[in-house]
């Protein structure tokens, strides 16, 4: 299969180093206390935070610092393929965990204990990327919800096909059998703080896989802010500051 | 960038799934014309002169490939929707299409249209997808027209008439590909027009004008939703069509769903499928088997004849003899069928010449012509050309298009002429032609993969530690007289423990091809060397093979060697791999290395070696032949080639000495050794080689040859077999090694594969009997080679495994390009004996020995050992079965003259007289007669 | 559940007495209703309804199976909903199942009649291919994004909306296979089948709160509920399937009244959600044409 043609076009028309469309929406879920769609392509995810609050389960409360928690789901309708999917399978719940860790890692929990803070990413669309996607929703609803963080989480995903590096890969690249780096970062920091990998790769050419990750995530971060600010002047102009 | 989305909907195992896909529309592809004064042009491809742009239409690609490969037609723009339709529809002209995009000579330019903002068109309601596609090619060519301007005519190629007409309603400037060939006044160009299969039946027939041919000749083909149906049904049965090499009228269809071979005899059951095609068959009823095989018998009687050929050295290359031939009555195993539809056809062009024929009065006009291929499995082609005078005389090749039910050839066109019949350099270029190989100079790339030449040991690699300084051991190679690529080399030494120490000293070719290099990459794909009479196509560039790779005599050369300690009586105690620096000491030939042995006088520290190595060899052949290993015998021949005319001046039998068979051994045993140790490393991902056991159907003909001589044969196994062999000893001291001759073309060659396919019982290697084996000791020439060195590398820890390893299927894939490049080259290096042999006798009638192998009805087949060639003896003219001077008993495999004198039986010998006639001008053939 | 001070529960219960809501809507007013359609592209349809602060999201995808042997002229749909924990902590692990369950059956009930088929909104028989051997099975999947009270009725839009933007294949059946096989069927990538949604039915849920009922309730309102009951009625004003819920008793005489009153109301949300439906299906297009 060729991912890539010889004029240096992948199959949705993009250029190896380039990502899909990105979308961003503050604000989607009013009852919630921060919320955001994130869309990369056709991936759409949507995130809720709810907190900080008071601990739900009182044997779960850490007294020097806030409790994160998160659930991943997906929508039935998110894949091609229908079907059920159970709640708290395997693949959900490591990537349940993998998003906690990674939020948990720059939220200034100290700031906040005896509290929790509940991240759900729901995914409406899968359409390779998700892990990322999500990551990035949460970041956004985090934000939205006025939750203190060290900085900016963003993520993007890479891989490796025709002997060609290629950025944000979509489902078809993603199920090519290829290697599949996800890369989440701390932009302000330049940080790396999520890093994840299939299958095999040398270790030069994995070298070049993750910087071109480190980019993408570099760009998502730059788009981030962008809708922050956005987001920021309107809630000034809203309350007539 | 702008966005747009398309949906596709597609099934899969009866499921339905709604796929979505992202588009992208893109600003920044440019059209490919360096005058552009808004593109980048860095990228152009299109001349900066050309007045006229063509733009084709998918069909022309597919139709008229040949036409655009010739250099006539340039300045040409492919689509991507026309890129990927072609695809869609055939893989081999979708590459040949991409070499011309790629040719840096050609003027060929790709335009993504589906991905560039203006030119994408999204899909209209009630519009097929074709339609669409025919819109794109225009709002593209359209698009181009608009944005060159008035200097530069874009013109839209179709013979689509609809298309056509759309065009020019559009105001896009369109002309079919005929009236646009004609407007470039070059009149050979014509002949490369496909014509259109519609003017079929009007054409005027070149073989038979007779009111009967409108007659249907053919059944027609199934339509295909009805095949699909019926292979899920389990009527059909779905295979690859293989013609008999030796006789065009039997195909084999190796069918998964019955887990037999179908037979399919003659051409009408075979219904227009060639060589290779996908095709669907369905089986006859069983009671016609028997029926069916016997017209295919008698058809093929009728209408050809064996010509003269080099004696098979293996079942593959062997003619298949229908097993239990004489018994008419029994029962035939194999099931029989016919072909009801064709799924997927392997139509390429053919090497070959024209049918003879006179001139056709009307001098320059349109001649219709019958093309007979080189390969006997093609049927006759019927092509017309204007150029008819030229090319009778020639070879050419041609291009198959069609192949309607009323014509009993199909039809094609003449792509372009190789040179003169029976010409030297002519013939050998067919030979690599018919047998894909490529013999094109190393391009700059590859050749960039150099080391700097002069190359010498440096001190980098003395001090490397994966490298063992092995210059002060007296290392010698022996091969034949005037090798210039020497890859193995060995040395022998008594140890103080009175063991002694043996090592194989391969070149170190991996130090230089690196994995993934053009270099790499051209040598995998070459796969070998092919060796032909008057030349050598190279694997890997000169410098390489012959200087900094060969281990010549007195000079530094870096190896990866096998080192062993071994006992006197031949035992291996101990193994040891390691890469080192070397010093030949002296590049023997097989002759010298065997005289310096047979010298008794001679007591030099490398005679003794050669002798110690000798003892050793012996040792090791005898057990190896005690495991059950078998002494094969293939009747190779050497020639003698003018230095200067390159002709043949002799012509015989390659002898084997002793030295030889002592090479051979060790090489054996390191390539045994090096393929345990890759095996035990890598167990998924080796590249070994296996010689599958053969089975009693082909060792048929070896059983019958012999027992007609009152010989008795084993085989249940091999090592019963090499007893047998052994044991089966004639009159003269020839008649064994006629014997082992035959058994060996029984059998099949050996093949590569990946380790990770197979399970273990079947690595095994029935010659050698040995459960694992693999090629490490040729390097320089075999790919092979070069993966088990990167192998073995890998598995001292001394370098990365590179990655096409850690995936089966491409590993596998490459086995398989492997197999097929050294079946080609072996097809290549007779064809180029053969053709040899052809040029030799042609100006010298000679009578020699022969021995017969079959009887036949019209005579007998012999054997010529001294030039190791086969062919028919004619003791009756064609066709005359009965009533000649000759009583034939097929069955008992004798002939004998009526009035008693003279009678033959089978490996007997005869005398017989050979010569080069020429039945028909141009088409010379050698020819046996008996004495 | 929300807490609510007593002091806040009379707050609700008066204003609805006194016909003037918290949020300043009349007892039988719906809050705006904003409907966009074909928002999860590889369904065969899909939709999005907002309700106030409730966001559901329905889709419909429809695959090929076999009909039930009872039924062998007729397709099949199932209808399942989640409900996702963005809408609510309390959704997290197993705990919206109990209220998908509810919600599902509900839906099931109020949109697909009874186990024969018969009384559906949507046409069972059109979705059969080949008598007893293929047929369409439609997956109804509801999601809930975001709840603030009336999730049925929101669903219920949805589902709505979702089918009137579904395109089903058209299919060709081979025609030779045998009475005893499967039959080969082709699948169309050009040529679509819409479904005629105007028999399907919508769902008004009056929600009771002391003496009065209410149309439309959100979450606040829900909480101070005794009970509430579910009718779903077609364009022609024929109820296709009813829910009550919620633990207290009621009078059949105030049943019918409530009944008489939800189809009142159920031709003004018809009419709105048919007016937002065929503007969101044109605003899908116009995306299409403009992309």
């Amino acid at each position: 299969m060729e991912y890539v043609n010889p004029e240096g076009l992948r199959l949705d028309g993009r250029r190896p180093m380039e990502m899909r469309q990105l979308r961003a929406e503050i604000g989607v879920i009013s009852k919630a206390d921060g919320s955001a769609v994130f869309e990369m392509g056709n991936t759409k995810v949507i995130a809720a935070v709810y907190g900080p609050r008071e601990v739900q389960n009182r044997s779960q409360q850490l007294n020097d610092q806030a409790l994160v928690r998160c659930e991943y789901s997906m929508a039935n309708f998110s894949t091609g393929d229908r079907m059920r999917k159970p709640k708290g399978d395997r693949r959900s719940t490591e990537i349940s965990l993998v998003i906690r860790q990674t939020m948990e890692a720059c939220i200034l929990t100290h700031l906040m204990p005896r509290s929790q803070i509940d991240i759900f990413v729901q995914v409406l669309q899968a359409d390779g990327g998700t892990r990322s996607a999500c990551i990035n929703a949460a970041t956004l609803a985090l934000a939205d919800a006025g939750i203190p963080m060290r900085d900016l989480v963003t993520s993007c995903s890479s891989g490796f096909l025709n002997g060609t590096p290629l950025l944000d890969l979509n489902y078809l690249e993603d199920s090519a059998g290829g290697a599949d780096v996800t890369v989440g970062i701390l932009p302000k920091l330049d940080k790396v703080t999520l890093l994840q990998m299939d299958a095999k790769l040398q270790m030069d050419t994995f070298e070049n896989v993750m910087q071109l990750a480190i980019e993408g995530c570099k760009a998502v971060a730059s788009y981030i802010r962008e809708i922050l600010l956005e987001n920021t002047k309107q809630l000034e102009s809203r309350r007539g500051i | 960038m702008l966005q747009s989305k398309s949906f596709v909907k597609k099934t899969k195992q009866g499921r339905v799934v709604k796929v979505v896909r992202e588009h992208y529309l893109r600003d920044d592809i440019y059209c490919g014309a360096p005058l552009c004064k808004v593109c980048d042009v860095a990228a152009s491809r299109l001349s900066s002169t050309a007045s006229t742009i063509l733009v084709v239409d998918t069909n022309v690609v597919l139709h008229q490939i040949d036409l655009l490969e010739n250099p006539a037609i340039d300045d040409v723009v492919v689509l991507s929707v026309v890129l990927e339709e072609v695809k869609n529809k055939n893989l081999g002209v979708y590459n040949r299409l991409r070499a011309l995009c790629s040719n840096s000579q050609r003027r060929f330019f790709v335009f993504s249209n589906e991905y560039h903002k203006d030119t994408y068109v999204k899909i209209e309601t009630g519009e097929s997808p074709n339609d669409r596609n025919d819109r794109a090619i225009r709002v593209a060519a359209q698009w181009y027209q608009n944005h060159l301007g008035s200097a530069v005519r874009v013109l839209l190629i179709t013979n689509d008439r609809d298309n056509k007409k759309k065009a020019v309603t559009d105001g896009i400037l369109a002309e079919t590909v005929e009236s646009y060939v004609k407007s470039l006044g070059q009149p050979a160009l014509l002949d490369l027009i496909v014509q259109p299969p519609s003017d079929d039946v009007t054409m005027e027939d070149a073989e038979d004008l007779r009111p009967s041919k409108r007659k249907t000749i053919y059944p027609e083909h199934k339509p295909m939703s009805e095949i699909t149906s019926g292979l899920h049904r389990g009527i059909y049965h779905q295979g690859k069509l293989r013609v008999n090499r030796y006789n065009p009228f039997e195909a084999y269809v190796g069918s998964e769903s019955i887990g037999d071979e179908i037979i399919v005899y003659g051409r009408t059951n075979m219904n227009r499928a060639f060589d290779g095609d996908i095709v669907a068959v369905e089986l006859l009823p069983q009671d016609r088997w028997q029926e069916e095989k016997s017209l295919a018998i008698a058809n093929d009687e009728d209408e050809e004849e064996d010509d003269v050929h080099l004696a098979p050295s293996s079942a593959d290359d062997a003619p298949r003899v229908p097993s239990s031939a004489g018994d008419k009555n029994a029962m035939p195993t194999r099931p029989s069928g016919r072909v009801i539809g064709i799924i997927k056809r392997n139509w390429h062009s053919y090497c070959g010449s024209l049918d003879p024929m006179p001139m056709p009065a009307g001098e320059g006009g349109i001649a219709h012509a019958l093309f007979v291929s080189k390969d006997r499995r093609i049927p006759k082609i019927r092509m017309q050309t204007r150029q008819l005078g030229n090319l009778l005389d020639k070879r050419i090749i041609v291009a198959v298009d069609s192949w309607d039910r009323l014509s009993r050839h199909p039809s094609g066109h003449y792509v372009r002429t190789i040179g003169e019949i029976g010409d030297r350099d002519t013939e050998s270029e067919v030979v690599l032609i018919e047998n894909d190989i490529d013999a094109r100079p190393f391009s700059s790339q590859v050749l960039a993969c150099l080391p700097p030449l002069p190359w010498s040991v440096s001190a980098e690699d003395i001090s490397n530690p994966i490298r063992q300084d092995l210059r002060h051991l007296r290392v010698f190679s022996v091969d034949p007289p005037g090798c210039k690529d020497i890859d193995d080399a060995l040395h022998c030494m008594l140890l103080p423990s009175g063991h002694f120490e043996v090592g194989v000293h391969i070149a170190d070719v991996t130090n230089f091809v690196h994995p993934g290099t053009p270099l790499d990459d051209e040598a995998a794909t070459r796969g070998t060397s092919v060796y032909l009479v008057e030349r050598r196509i190279d694997m890997l560039p000169k410098p390489l093979t012959e200087d900094v790779c060969s281990l010549r005599s007195d000079v530094e050369r870096l190896t990866f060697s096998v080192i062993w300690e071994m006992t006197p009586e031949a035992e291996i105690i101990s193994t040891r791999y390691t890469k080192a620096i070397i010093k030949s000491c002296a590049a023997l030939s097989y002759v010298e290395a065997q005289a310096r042995m047979d010298d008794s006088r001679l007591m030099d520290p490398l005679t003794t070696d050669l002798r110690n190595m000798n003892v050793l060899a012996k040792i090791m052949r005898q057990k190896r032949i005690e495991r059950g290993a078998l002494t094969l015998a293939s009747a190779e021949v050497k020639f003698q080639i003018d230095t200067e005319t390159h002709d043949p001046l002799d012509i015989g039998m390659y002898q084997i000495r002793e030295a030889n068979q002592m090479i051979e051994e060790f090489m054996l045993a390191a390539n045994i050794s090096v393929a345990k140790k890759i095996l035990e490393h890598f167990p998924p991902t080796s590249l070994l080689r296996r010689h599958p056991s053969p089975t009693k159907e082909m060792l048929e003909p070896l059983i019958q040859t012999a027992a007609a001589v009152g010989l008795c044969l084993d085989v249940t196994s091999s090592k019963a077999l090499a007893d047998s062999l052994d044991r089966a000893v004639g009159e003269d001291p020839y008649f064994n090694k006629l014997i082992r001759i035959l058994a060996t073309r029984c059998m099949t060659q050996a093949v590569y594969f990946c380790s990770g396919d197979l399970s273990p019982p079947e690595f095994c290697h029935y010659g050698l009997a040995a459960p694992v084996y693999t090629h490490f000791t040729s390097p320089i020439r075999r790919y092979a080679d070069v993966i088990v060195h990167r192998l073995l590398a890998a598995s001292l820890g001394i370098c990365r495994l590179p990655d096409i390893f850690q995936e089966r299927p491409r590993l596998t894939s490459i086995a398989d390009n492997l197999n097929y490049r050294h079946k080609n080259a072996q097809m290549a290096s007779r064809a180029s004996v053969e053709l040899h042999t052809l040029i030799y006798f042609r100006n010298r009638p000679t009578d020699t020995e022969a021995r017969i192998l079959k009887i036949r009805s019209n005579g007998f087949i012999v054997f010529v050992p001294k030039y190791g060639i086969e062919g028919p003896v004619h003791l009756m003219a064609r066709g005359q079965k009965e009533g000649g001077k000759w009583i034939v008993d097929e069955q008992q495999q004798k002939i004998k003259k009526i009035d008693g004198q003279d009678s033959y039986g089978v490996l007997q010998t005869v005398r017989i007289h050979m010569e080069v006639v020429e039945p028909q001008p141009n088409r010379p053939k050698l020819q046996l007669t008996l004495i | 559940m929300v807490g609510l001070s007593l002091g806040e529960q009379n707050f609700i219960k008066g204003g609805i007495a006194q016909d003037l809501r918290t949020d300043g809507r009349k007892r039988l007013t719906y809050r705006p209703i904003f409907v966009e359609t074909g928002i999860i592209p590889q369904a065969s349809g899909s939709a999005r309804v907002k309700l106030g602060g409730t966001d559901v999201i329905a889709s419909v995808k429809a695959e090929l199976g076999r009909p039930n042997p009872s039924h062998p002229d007729k397709g099949k749909v199932s209808i399942y909903v989640d409900c996702s924990p963005t809408a609510e902590p309390t959704f997290e692990g197993r705990g919206g199942e109990e209220l998908s369950t509810e919600l599902s059956s509900a839906l099931q009930r109020c949109l697909l009649g009874g186990k024969s088929g018969s009384g559906a909104g949507i046409d069972l028989s059109s979705l059969s291919i080949v008598q007893g051997k293929v047929c369409w099975d439609l997956y109804i999947d509801g999601l809930v994004v975001s709840s603030d009270g009336n999730l049925l009725d929101a669903l219920g839009a949805a589902i709505k909306a979702a089918l009137s933007n579904t395109a089903i294949p058209k299919v060709q059946v081979a025609a030779n296979a045998s009475a005893d096989q499967q039959p080969e069927v082709d699948v169309s990538d050009e040529e679509f089948l819409q479904f005629d949604t105007t028999a399907v039915p919508v769902i008004v849920t009056l929600t009771k709160v002391g003496r009065h009922y209410i149309v439309d309730a959100t979450t606040e309102e829900e909480s101070q509920m005794s009970s509430a009951i579910s009718v779903s009625i077609n364009r022609q004003g024929g109820i296709c399937g009813l829910t009550k819920r919620g633990g207290a008793g009621l009078d059949p005489s105030i049943i019918l009244d409530m009944i008489s009153v939800s189809k009142h109301v159920s031709e003004q949300l018809m009419n709105k959600l048919d007016s937002e439906i065929a503007a969101a299906e044109a605003c899908d297009e116009d995306d299409e044409m403009d992309s």
